[in-house]
């Protein structure tokens, strides 16, 4: 039982940083339909930033909170070059945030090297109904809670936000009722920063990141947002969840190495059923 | 404007629209001997790029099939290259002749891309590109694991390449071994592009719909597409096997897959001499940048972050600013100049 709840609580934390870079993706898919590659190069961008930050002297918190702005720039600048010329289709898109999350590759080497960097979080551990649960993954889920209602209430009671569900639903009725579809793009862009921002400086302290840790973030990303069909910022949380549990469960019981083929397998599933759920011609012309 | 008519957008802009996208029976004798010659004379220096290339061309013709004329993205071509690998490689471990590894390993890599093609190809565009990256990770990760793969030590002492009394001995047999066997693929890839089946994949890349109106069975097109351009890894991965001696999971890692994209997409989509042009392109700048890199004085990341780093902007710049690749921009150049002329 003891064991039952470590894993549960561990599968939690790392469900969290799944859940708030699959919530990226949907936050820039749901406004300019672009799934984008790089999402998890702003966890990693932020990890390796906070690491770098706090061995300069910044306090905690203050490293943490200047690593996620240095996500939301990347955030931006990857907006400004994957919205590309005007007619950039989005397939065209995915191709090239997929160069810029290489060309990020490039300059993390260079800046932080190939080694995997980490920084200590929140120390110490305490038990409950017998099981020891270190600090650091209560507060990964803490944040992550106070992150979605933040974005729940950006979404629902600001203008901004309901300019990007606007953008999101009909982009040319929001052009008529005057919102710029490309600045909510890159609002867009720079949110999807940010989310993947926080999950990047959240889960560092649990497992050490180094410049290509960025794809299985991604695709863990991608899976969880699956499962909102990439719209849903709630579902994307909930699919981050049931990953992250799933996959400490494999990790306990069964092997270690099996994570990643019981978390993709999941996620193939899910897409195909989605697939053969819906009919080619609603698709086409959608 | 998304899913579907978004993928039509990418591919009609990126598949150099109205070009002769085959390549002509003569072009293909020349290119041949060309290739043969240089497999003759070219410098033990050389001769490992040289077979390299050949090989990233194998895989890119068939990456460059399955984006322009089946309007499939793969992220995970380098899954069938470690596939036709290790099944060669297996095979000639447990002493089966080296010959029929060789032709086992486009076989079973057709196979396995059929078998994970039929639930896999009823995704589109995003979906299918990370299905195909997540079944490349599932793959590499499964054998790192299975024993009898060599887990993530790989296989090693894999024998040479050799047919009845005669066995490839060095650089200069595989050179031949492999443009040979490019040869074979770029005729393959030629007939299936002129063929009706071809004409049918090049409407179903536009519109599925529209395609499948006009009586071309979809599905099935996209599946023998992805296991053509399986088997053209596989067989690629086959020789890799046999020449490099040792295979493992490292040997396949992501970036590779991008890399087969990459060239595809920079020498220009669905045109078979976009893709050698592509590989070419793209081998011979890595290869001059490792040289720079290597250099003295030069830090000891240089190499990788290079070839990040012209992967990436070529990449970008491709599909931003010469959408047809560079096959189809140079092809325009030449014929509006000419037109100039008279």
């Amino acid at each position: 039982m003891s064991n039952f709840l470590s894993y549960l609580i561990n599968g939690l934390a790392v469900g969290c940083g799944f859940a708030l870079i699959g919530s990226g993706l949907v936050a820039i898919h749901r406004v300019t339909r672009i799934v984008n590659f790089a999402q998890a190069m702003f966890a990693v961008v932020a990890g390796l930033s906070a690491a770098s930050f706090l061995s300069a002297g910044l306090p905690h918190g203050v490293a943490e909170i200047a690593a996620v702005l240095v996500a939301v720039a990347a955030g931006v600048l990857v907006g400004l070059l994957a919205m590309g010329r005007r007619g950039t289709s989005p397939l065209s898109s995915l191709i090239i945030t997929l160069g810029v999350g290489i060309f990020a590759y490039a300059v993390e080497v260079m800046i932080w090297g190939d080694q995997p960097r980490s920084f200590p979080g929140l120390r110490g551990s305490f038990t409950i109904a017998g099981a020891t649960v270190q600090k650091q993954y209560l507060l990964v889920i803490a944040v992550t809670a106070v992150t979605f209602t933040a974005l729940a209430l950006f979404f629902n009671r600001t203008y901004a936000g309901k300019g990007l569900t606007a953008c999101a639903s009909n982009p040319y009725a929001a052009r008529v009722v005057g919102i710029d579809p490309r600045r909510m793009g890159l609002l867009a862009f720079g949110l999807g920063g940010a989310l993947g921002g926080i999950a990047g400086v959240l889960v560092t302290p649990l497992q050490p990141i180094s410049f290509d840790s960025d794809v299985t973030l991604i695709v863990n990303g991608f899976a969880a947002a699956i499962f909102g069909g990439l719209v849903r910022p709630g579902a994307a949380l909930a699919g981050g969840l049931v990953l992250g549990v799933a996959e400490a469960m494999v990790a306990g019981y069964g092997k270690a190495s099996y994570q990643i083929e019981v978390a993709l397998g999941l996620m193939l599933a899910l897409m195909i059923w989605q697939a053969v759920r819906t009919p080619a011609l609603q698709e086409e012309t959608a | 404007m998304s899913g579907m008519s978004g993928m039509a957008g990418l591919l009609a802009r990126l598949r150099g629209n109205g070009e002769p996208a085959g390549i002509r029976l003569p072009h293909l004798a020349g290119l041949f001997a060309l290739t043969m010659v240089l497999a003759a004379t070219l410098g033990e220096a050389q001769l490992s790029v040289f077979i390299l290339l050949g090989l990233a061309a194998m895989v890119t013709v068939g990456v460059s099939l399955l984006m322009g004329y089946a309007g499939q993205v793969s992220l995970g071509q380098a899954a069938f290259y470690a596939v036709g690998g290790y099944t060669a490689g297996l095979m000639s471990v447990h002493g089966l002749p080296p010959l029929l590894g060789l032709l086992a390993a486009p076989v079973v890599a057709a196979l396995f891309a059929t078998v994970i093609g039929i639930p896999l190809l009823r995704l589109r565009g995003h979906h299918l590109a990370f299905a195909t990256l997540a079944t490349q990770l599932i793959l590499l990760s499964l054998a790192g694991e299975l024993e009898f793969l060599g887990g993530s030590i790989g296989l090693q002492g894999i024998p040479r390449f050799g047919a009845g009394g005669l066995e490839l001995e060095n650089d200069r047999g595989y050179a031949f071994l492999t443009w040979g066997a490019l040869a074979v693929v770029v005729l393959v890839a030629r007939n299936v592009i002129e063929s009706r089946q071809g004409r049918g994949l090049r409407a179903l890349a536009t519109s599925e719909i529209a395609a499948e109106s006009a009586g071309v069975a979809v599905g099935r097109a996209k599946l023998a597409v992805f296991a053509l351009s399986a088997a053209f890894a596989g067989l690629a991965g086959g020789i890799y096997a046999y020449y490099v001696g040792y295979i493992a999971p490292g040997s396949f890692p992501i970036l590779l897959s991008i890399e087969y994209v990459v060239m595809a997409v920079v020498g220009g989509l669905g045109t078979i001499w976009g893709a050698l042009a592509g590989a070419t392109a793209i081998v011979l700048l890595i290869q001059l940048l490792n040289n720079v890199g290597t250099m003295e004085g030069m830090p000891s990341y240089a190499p990788s972050v290079l070839s990040y780093a012209v992967y990436s902007l070529l990449l970008i710049a491709a599909v931003l600013f010469m959408p047809g690749g560079l096959v189809p921009a140079v092809r325009a150049r030449l014929s509006s100049r000419s037109a100039g002329a008279t």
